[in-house]
């Protein structure tokens, strides 16, 4: 579905060069779940940026279903992003002049669908989330928990083909973050979500089925969970982790 | 030696200070740009009128103009309330946006009563620069004044850039008064004030942004009937019911304004399919929070803004008031009257005028009484006209061409078989389709030409009451006189001086020739007299009219796009978020727009319901002629408003550009 293919990425001046991204490739299929982790400064967001179109690489191709947006225009990129991506940001990014119900419509009113289908369709995709004795809540009046699910309705209430997920669990407690974990889970599961999230948490990244790790902008290693328990899979990233040193929060 | 220690850590606290204070109040100009300039312009006007007061060349113009003065401080006080409001308003609203920086300083160790007087010395010095400025600039606002004043009076006028003391102490004064008033309720909070209170006070009022309930509903619907119902006693012009109809509409502007973002989302949520339409969303959420949060002042700036729209409309409707009167008053430089039939003496004023009024021409003529008033109760049926004759009034065509010949009007022939009608403008449309003959000392006439120029038509006792008929001089020797007319046209401009000697002279009349009341019997009209009390009329209700719609309007102005520029960096965030989920960046563009079209209508809207009916109600219960159509109606509200939306319209664009550089992606 989405084939990342040796790009790379450079910031700053000619005489002050900063190499975020090093020939990062990888390719996602339909239906994966695959995390992303490193320590803070290793790319993992600048690669998140690139492929949701929200930053441009400076070489390389990042293809979705064979189409390459490091190619389209500026107006074909904001169509990509709203009928072919769903976004989960760590601080939610919920609008707080909008209700629930309206902040997860509001990805289906910039997609211009029938007016008349909207409530009904966030309805349908909140009952799936646990939110919809919830939707006529603002922001400020829900839990982070809460939020995030919201955030997560809003990212596939489009029928969002791939569905970005930064630090979803950065701003939660550890039992909002289990719930929320969960949950994404369950989208990939029954609901076909193809889900790419970057993470600093060994414990949100051993609900993955793919963990790749990068180091200094480039891909340093990568775990398939395969069958094995999900605790199994989260000593062994622990352990990667040890291997990549750093400064990782979870491993300190 | 410790208490030399603590005088020089008290000297440097002191002097770091000041410099803190000076630095933020440059970035106070720099990031309230919109509120300095419009504290500069009040200043300016607020110096300009000031001016007026203590001006003795201006005062000296008429004796009418006593009055000037006194207006001009009366609406100065409402000024500077409305002013105080706006200082008051802002001064607070730094306050809250500010508080975490405030607290930081508290955290840090200084006491509050060291940020107090930080926060005091830095708007103080904001409204010193401000002031500065302002009076400047007021010198010369004043010196437009004082040319409209002159021309008024129809003056020469130089221009002479001069500061008058006094006003520079008035206006001091009042700026004195403002800012000690508004600073000292912000120092008192600042000081009473703990850190967390601070540290958390840009948050307050979120929560009840988002309040909902049925009552205030409720609220909503009744304010909008009571709204309409308002209006509609305010056009009822009855007294009693016009008090109820403003109260009505204070009502109307105070609850539609509190209840809207409880009424507008419910029903929005009972229409899902309107909701979710592209911009309706954002649009109507963010201006439902908007007001959640500051519906009281939308509220009242909407009141400013009938206010303003009533000033503006009323001083401009009272300026073609007061030019049709004296251009229908007389169009004479001197014109004596009798105000019946029996015979005239203009003697002991013709006296007068030969020996000390150069003349260009003079006329005395009779005006006659009709058989009939066919024409006056046809003008009764069809017009707005008021009957004063029992007869329709005729004048000689001899007099009447050498009338028009003194005047320098155009000739007007005499056509064999036909009457000449001469009336005012409004009146001819209705004469045009007038076909009916008249008889006049046995001779028949038809209708014939009609002339509109200005000819002292307007009061009963001129020549005619709206019309007279101009029919051959044969026609009249059996007509019984109707009153007589001494018109005569200066070489000069008749004086103050000299209009004041023939109005001594009409005074003592009666005692003079022995006939009791016979100054009754008199009327004395000068043109120049007539324009010059209009022109002090003038100068005294519509200058302080439009000082008070303009200070009105920037202060009202101010608030809004202030606080849409406060949004800045959420609406930030908004648009960064939509360009995250695709929106196209010429959407996000027009969904500003429209978010900035919605806000800066709301509050101007309801006061164009209000404010247009009741200025078209004025201008029709104004005197029959003094508006000369509809045509001329709608021109002077289109200038109205076009003059409120010109002055509005340069802070929207403000705030536009300000949002669409800061808050758009890219």
């Amino acid at each position: 579905m989405l084939q990342v293919q040796a790009i790379e990425k450079y910031y700053g001046s000619r005489n002050n060069v900063t190499k975020a991204l090093d020939r990062v490739s990888f390719d996602v299929a339909e239906g994966e779940f695959i995390a992303i982790m490193g320590a803070s400064g290793s790319g993992k967001t600048t690669l998140l940026n690139c492929i949701s179109t929200i930053d441009t690489v400076s070489a390389g191709h990042i293809l979705l279903n064979g189409q390459d947006i490091s190619e389209l225009p500026q107006q074909e990129l904001a169509r990509f992003r709203r009928e072919r991506l769903g976004f989960v940001f760590q601080d939610f990014n919920l609008l707080d002049t909008l209700t629930l119900e309206e902040n997860i419509g509001l990805a289906l009113t910039i997609n211009h669908m029938d007016p008349n289908l909207v409530r009904d369709r966030v309805q349908d995709v909140a009952m799936r989330l646990g939110i919809d004795d919830i939707l006529e809540k603002f922001p400020t009046q829900v839990s982070g928990g809460q939020k995030q699910r919201a955030a997560c309705a809003r990212a596939m209430v489009a029928g969002q083909s791939l569905i970005l997920a930064d630090e979803p669990t950065g701003a939660l407690d550890s039992r909002a973050s289990k719930n929320l974990l969960e949950i994404m889970a369950k989208m990939n599961r029954e609901m076909r979500a193809t889900i790419l999230m970057v993470t600093h948490d060994a414990y949100s990244a051993s609900y993955a089925s793919r963990v790749l790790f990068l180091k200094d902008g480039r891909l340093f290693n990568e775990l398939l969970r395969g069958k094995r328990a999900r605790a199994a899979v989260y000593h062994e990233i622990l352990d990667v982790l040890g291997l990549l040193g750093g400064d990782i929060r979870d491993v300190m | 030696m410790k208490s030399w220690m603590c005088w020089v850590c008290w000297e440097v606290i002191s002097v770091t200070l000041c410099k803190l204070s000076l630095r933020n109040a440059r970035r106070q100009a720099r990031d309230y740009l919109v509120y300095f300039v419009t504290v500069i312009l009040s200043a300016a006007l607020i110096h300009a009128f000031n001016g007026l007061v203590f001006s003795q060349e201006l005062r000296a113009l008429s004796s009418f103009m006593s009055s000037l003065p006194l207006i001009t401080v009366l609406v100065s006080a409402v000024v500077i309330a409305i002013m105080g409001w706006l200082i008051r308003y802002i001064m607070n609203f730094m306050l809250s946006r500010r508080s975490r920086e405030l607290g930081t300083y508290i955290l840090i160790g200084l006491e509050n009563g060291q940020v107090a007087r930080l926060f005091i010395l830095e708007n103080l010095a904001t409204g010193a620069a401000a002031l500065s400025v302002g009076l400047l600039l007021g010198g010369l606002f004043f010196q437009i004044l004082r040319a409209v004043t002159l021309s008024l009076f129809h003056m020469p006028y130089t221009f002479r850039l001069s500061a008058s003391p006094k006003a520079v102490a008035l206006t001091i004064a009042y700026f004195a008064v403002i800012y000690l008033l508004a600073l000292r309720s912000c120092g008192k909070r600042l000081r009473r004030m703990q850190i967390r209170e601070l540290l958390s006070y840009d948050r307050r009022g979120e929560e009840e942004a988002i309040q909902s309930s049925r009552g205030r509903r409720r609220v909503f619907t009744v304010s909008i009937a009571s709204g309409i119902l308002g209006t509609l006693l305010l056009l009822s012009g009855s007294l009693l019911m016009g008090i109820m109809g403003a109260a009505l509409v204070i009502f109307f502007l105070y609850g539609f304004f509190l209840s809207f973002s409880s009424g507008v989302p419910a029903y929005f949520n009972a229409r899902p399919g309107k909701k979710y339409g592209t911009h309706t969303l954002l649009v109507f959420r963010t201006l439902s929070f908007k007001l959640g949060t500051m519906g009281m002042t939308m509220a009242t700036i909407s009141l400013l803004f009938t206010g303003t729209i009533v000033s503006e409309g009323a001083g401009m409707l009272f300026g073609v008031l007061f030019q049709s009167r004296v251009e229908g008053t007389t169009c004479c430089d001197i014109f004596i009257g009798t105000t019946d039939g029996a015979p005239a003496d203009f003697g002991p004023y013709l006296d007068y005028i030969e020996e000390n009024i150069p003349l260009r021409g003079s006329r005395q003529y009779r005006l006659y009484q009709g058989e009939t008033r066919q024409m006056t109760d046809y003008l009764l049926e069809r017009t707005d006209y008021y009957a004063y004759y029992a007869y329709d009034p005729l004048m000689a065509y001899s007099d009447y061409a050498a009338l028009r010949a003194m005047l320098g009007y155009p000739e007007a022939p005499a056509e064999p078989g036909r009457y000449i009608i001469h009336c005012m403008a409004y009146l001819e449309n209705a004469l045009e389709d007038y076909d009916t003959s008249v008889s006049v000392g046995g001779t028949t006439l038809s209708p014939g030409a009609i002339y509109t120029e200005s000819f002292s038509q307007k009061l009963w006792d001129g020549n005619g009451r709206g019309f007279l008929l101009v029919v051959p001089d044969e026609c009249l020797s059996s007509r019984p006189v109707s009153h007589s007319v001494y018109a005569a046209m200066t070489l000069e401009p008749l004086s103050e001086a000299d209009y004041d000697r023939l109005r001594d002279i009409h005074d003592g009349a009666g005692e003079d020739s022995g006939q009791g009341h016979a100054r009754d019997s008199y009327f004395l009209l000068a043109k120049d007299a007539v324009a010059r009390e209009y022109a002090s009329v003038s100068a005294t209700t519509i200058f302080p009219l439009f000082y008070l719609a303009l200070v009105l309007t920037l202060v009202s102005a101010t608030i809004l796009t202030v606080q849409q520029l406060s949004q800045g960096p959420r609406l930030a965030r908004q648009f960064g978020l939509l360009e995250k989920l695709g929106m196209d960046r010429r959407e996000m563009a027009r969904t500003l727009r429209r978010q900035l079209a919605v806000y800066y209508a709301m509050p101007a809207v309801p006061p164009l319901l209000i404010s247009i009916p009741l200025l078209v109600a004025m201008g029709h219960s104004f005197e029959p002629g003094a508006i000369s159509g509809d045509w001329q109606l709608a021109g002077i509200l289109g200038v109205t408003l076009g003059l409120f939306f010109l002055i509005y319209l340069v802070y929207i664009l403000t705030a536009y550009s300000s949002l669409k550089r800061s808050v758009l992606p890219g």
